[in-house]
């Protein structure tokens, strides 16, 4: 993200249409994005200030989600077990 | 998945697939069903299921198409069909709850949130899967997929045998009430919010 963006202060404070705005922002997020988005991106964060703040704010729910949520470990069991399955039908 | 296949590929050939494109899948789909059903020997009945299945419909698997999403695929079918079915907490409340929240296409983008981006960035990882455990089954798969394994719109449209419309609407809906529960922790952690400001 361009940091240079964060200080503009000129973003409008209303976004003309939230509806579609936020679903493109979380498609781009989401890397379901068109080959023009980054620019698309720019324009919008640069210039209003809802689309600023929700894609931020997903931006960093996504990264909390992917980096802190609990993972638990493979029972040591279950891959002999899937594999023992595995040979009793073959 | 049809009983009925053609011959498709040699032992020595599934073999092959199965250690080298199911196998390595094996953490996410544990991962998957634990959060699915909150129980670690029905994560590893789902899962094991799922390999089962996988082995023997392995003939209707495209080599060179995406295994982890087809292995996705199995599990989510076996929880809806075999799990929720023998399970003793069947989850009709909060499934009516969210096709009611299906029925409608009025999806409002314009929710806003209070919750800050630093509050977020502060929350531990306990608080971060509480909210995500907190959410409806559906909305909570979405986020799972599309979050924590990264499957693209599509891929998640056939895992899930809904249209890519609807992944989007319930991707958001989701996140919606994951920021709902988020907020409340940041308030009662004592996490700044601009609704205190």
């Amino acid at each position: 993200m361009d940091n240079n963006l964060e200080g503009t202060g000129e973003r409008k404070l209303q976004c003309n249409d939230v509806s579609k705005c936020f679903q493109l922002l979380e498609s781009i997020l989401d890397g379901n994005d068109a080959p023009d988005s980054q620019e698309v991106l720019k324009s919008k964060l640069a210039k209003c200030q809802p689309c600023f703040e929700h894609y931020h704010l997903e931006a960093a729910i996504k990264e909390v989600l992917r980096t802190k949520c609990t993972k638990h470990e493979v029972p040591s069991q279950l891959v002999e077990d899937i594999r023992q399955k595995i040979e009793e039908i073959k | 998945m049809s009983e009925v296949q053609r011959k498709k590929y040699s032992d020595q050939e599934k073999n092959r697939i199965f250690d080298g494109e199911f196998m390595p899948h094996i953490d996410s789909m544990y991962n998957f069903g634990y959060r699915l059903t909150f129980d670690e020997d029905d994560a590893k009945d789902l899962v094991q299921d799922t390999y089962l299945k996988a082995y023997r419909f392995i003939n209707s698997f495209e080599q060179g198409t995406n295994a982890k999403a087809w292995l996705f695929r199995i599990l989510k079918n076996s929880f809806i069909n075999d799990y929720r079915k023998k399970s003793k907490q069947p989850a009709k409340v909060d499934y009516q709850e969210v096709e009611t929240y299906y029925n409608s296409d009025d999806v409002d983008y314009g929710i806003t949130s209070d919750l800050r981006v630093d509050s977020v960035k502060d929350m531990l990882g306990d608080e971060i899967s509480n909210a995500l455990n907190s959410l409806a089954v559906d909305f909570r798969t979405v986020i799972i997929l599309c979050d924590l394994e990264g499957f693209t719109y599509e891929e998640m449209a056939k895992i899930l045998d809904i249209p890519i419309g609807t992944v989007r609407s319930r991707l958001h809906r989701a996140r919606n009430l994951l920021k709902d529960k988020l907020r409340s922790y940041a308030q009662d952690m004592g996490y700044k919010t601009d609704e205190e400001e």
